[in-house]
């Protein structure tokens, strides 16, 4: 097992070089360089003094070939530093995890709901299937699987923040946050937080039931279900001890398989609620053309992404006795 | 079964076991699958929806626009709404003549003889509609004024263009994108996929890994960064983009059912009879893996049309002058919500142009997979 997880982080680290080469090749090609954009939003009416705008290239370390800068970012970052974000102008690790808790703050507790509505859902349509109230339940969770995430926000957002205003239309705090109390400031967080949540929510939890549910169906068939129901074992029984438990192999490592996306957050619906997130930051500094944010951004993504298929793997051999890396 | 017939007249091949009678001529696989298919309501209904919004495409200079269809003038018949589809294709003699994009009262001024077929509804795509440009028919109310109402079906946008042109012309692209950049990622998955299974050794290893490196780059984020190089980013350059990041799972499915295969006893037989591996390859091996690769590949129009959308929700996709659904929602942001015909109307069009994807590629999945056929019974 040691040796297959040393074999896998060695390989993980060189999936992890060639994807920052190929992306800092990527975004040192964009048109346009934090420099200009900088200066352009200095002085909209006078013309930059090239000095200046040199200067600033060199402070960027625009000046050096990108294959060079890569090495340079390379180094900086086995010394741990990854750099200064050029709009911002402060470490990019300190602006990330100034981001992070909003993003983890939605698909946590999104993934929580998931987790906790799914099981029982899948477990009940998998119980009842064909009766008219599985299908109803069944085909209205296929409808919303395939509701855009993005479309439903701005429908929500329409009627719950527009027309009825009973909910904030963007943002994770009112104006007046600061003054709050403790227990007003979570509300206000709450309130806010409410409709990105079910944003984030509805489509895997369409995904996850029918996973559940295809995962029954297909042992539920099997012979020891019969057995078991043979033996006079009653319904309730047969579903959860004998069949539910057997399923759980693929929801284990499903978990594995969305750590990533906990991380990364959307970057369409960020942007349609403003949550100040993750995936909101990677669109500014991509609008920005901040390389250090960027290359930031896509190393920890790329991390979470190896990471999460490590983890799938290892929590499958984990839960499941026959499988085995050694 | 007509042939069954046909083998029972004398002089035709008698059936080989010996057995009497015709031979009875089992339904071919995609018969069967067909069948199978045929039996599933939602399924069926996603394929006329998709098969209808490929008519709508088709027809959309006939359904809205400014155009008329067929018009004769000055003694000739022209197709003046052919414009829509390439402007390039627009007669001559109508910008020669100084029509200025206004057919209406000018085929009347110029020519009192000229007649002409109009498109069902007078909008236009591109451009708000003025007063009295149609005898009789008001301009398009402009900024939030544009209700949906008898003449704009839909309402307007901002500028006062038309929404119900605007959604018409737009299901072009919405097709374009499904098609064509699923097109470009089934290329190169089952291309990669195959050598990768059938070569195996160091093919396989070096797709596993670029599998890895392009698993773990978020795919809008990648088109977003791509979209912001390019000069001049057009929507071929995206449907690439969404070709580009979208081959995994067709990739990953090509090559086990080509490891699967490699070793089956008819490929076996093939290479005993002498073939090269082109012909083992393509005429035995790929007809054969295609089918499992036919349901991502369903999946994978819908999920491009979701990222067109985005991405153009965003403001990357399709540039402002081509209509497009999910630039009409971006134009919804900048109202503050308040016109919500630019929300329901585009909304519901993406919304179901991706289930029906996905419900023919569901019914695809248990039409093909004799496992689950067996288990619909």
């Amino acid at each position: 097992m040691l040796n297959y997880l040393l074999r896998r982080v060695l390989i993980g680290s060189v999936t992890l070089l060639s994807i920052t080469f190929l992306v800092f090749g990527l975004i040192r090609n964009m048109p346009g360089d934090p420099a200009q954009i900088a200066s352009a939003e200095a002085s909209l009416d006078q013309a930059i003094d090239p000095a200046d705008y040199e200067r600033m290239r060199k402070d960027y370390g625009l000046d050096k070939p990108w294959y060079e800068a890569y090495f340079v970012w390379l180094g900086n970052l086995l010394k741990g530093d990854l750099g200064r974000s050029f709009g911002k102008k402060e470490p990019v690790s300190r602006l990330i995890s100034q981001r992070i808790g909003p993003t983890l703050m939605l698909s946590v507790t999104s993934l929580f709901c998931t987790y906790l509505l799914s099981i029982p859902l899948g477990l009940y349509c998998s119980s009842r299937a064909g009766k008219p109230d599985e299908r109803v339940i069944s085909t209205s969770l296929y409808m919303l699987y395939s509701l855009p995430a993005f479309v439903a926000a701005l429908l929500l957002l329409y009627f719950f923040s527009f027309k009825l205003q009973w909910l904030p239309l963007f943002g994770m705090t009112s104006d007046n946050h600061k003054t709050l109390s403790a227990w007003g400031k979570f509300k206000d967080i709450t309130w806010h937080a409410f409709l990105p949540i079910v944003c984030y929510t509805y489509g895997t939890l369409a995904y996850y039931t029918r996973f559940v549910r295809a995962n029954m169906q297909e042992v539920i068939r099997q012979d020891y279900i019969r057995t078991a129901r043979a033996k006079g074992a009653g319904p309730m029984r047969v579903l959860i001890r004998h069949a539910f438990r057997n399923t759980l192999i693929p929801l284990v490592t499903m978990i594995g398989l969305s750590l990533p996306y906990l991380l990364s957050g959307s970057i369409i619906l960020e942007q349609v609620f403003s949550w100040p997130g993750m995936g909101r930051m990677y669109f500014e500094s991509i609008l920005s053309r901040d390389y250090p944010m960027i290359m930031g951004l896509t190393l920890l993504f790329s991390i979470v992404a190896l990471a999460g298929q490590l983890l799938a793997d290892v929590l499958y051999a984990t839960v499941d006795p026959r499988v085995s890396y050694s | 079964m007509s042939s069954a017939v046909e083998h029972s007249t004398p002089g035709h091949p008698v059936n080989p076991s010996g057995f009497p009678g015709p031979i009875e001529r089992s339904p071919g696989f995609w018969r069967q699958a067909w069948q199978q298919y045929r039996r599933k309501k939602l399924a069926m209904a996603a394929l006329l929806l998709v098969a209808w919004l490929g008519v709508v495409a088709i027809l959309a200079p006939a359904i809205a626009g400014t155009r008329p269809v067929v018009c004769k003038y000055k003694g000739e018949i022209y197709f003046p709404a052919l414009y829509y589809f390439n402007p390039d294709w627009e007669p001559v003699i109508f910008s020669n003549d100084k029509f200025r994009q206004r057919y209406p009262k000018n085929l009347k001024e110029k020519d009192p003889e000229s007649w002409a077929i109009w498109p069902l509804v007078f909008q236009d795509p591109y451009r708000r509609i003025e007063n009295n440009e149609w005898d009789g028919q008001k301009g398009n109310p402009t900024g939030a004024n544009g209700v949906p109402s008898l003449r704009n079906l839909m309402g307007t946008r901002q500028d006062g263009v038309d929404v119900f042109a605007q959604m018409v012309h737009g299901t072009t692209i919405s097709l374009l994108v499904g098609f064509v950049s699923m097109g470009i990622a089934s290329l190169i998955g089952i291309t990669l996929g195959a050598i990768a299974g059938y070569v195996g050794g160091w093919a396989d290893m070096l797709l596993s890994r670029v599998l890895e490196v392009v698993l773990c780059i978020p795919p809008l984020a990648l088109i977003l960064a791509v979209q912001s190089i390019l000069e001049k980013p057009t929507i071929w350059h995206m449907m690439m983009m969404i070709g580009c990041t979208g081959w995994t799972t067709i990739a990953r499915l090509t090559r086990a059912e080509f490891l699967k295969l490699r070793d089956a006893d008819f490929v076996l037989a093939a290479r005993a009879m002498g073939l090269g591996w082109p012909r083992i390859v393509f005429r035995h091996i790929l007809p054969n893996a295609l089918t499992p690769v036919l349901v991502p590949i369903t999946f994978g129009i819908a999920s491009a049309i979701l990222t067109e959308s985005s991405l153009s929700y965003l403001g990357f996709g399709v540039r402002p002058p081509t209509p497009s659904w999910g630039a009409l929602l971006n134009l919804s942001r900048s109202s503050n919500g308040a016109m919500w015909w630019l929300i329901a109307f585009p909304g519901s069009a993406i919304f179901l142009a991706v289930l029906s994807y996905n419900l023919i590629g569901e019914g695809l999945q248990e039409a093909i997979d004799p496992r689950l056929r067996d288990a619909g019974k």
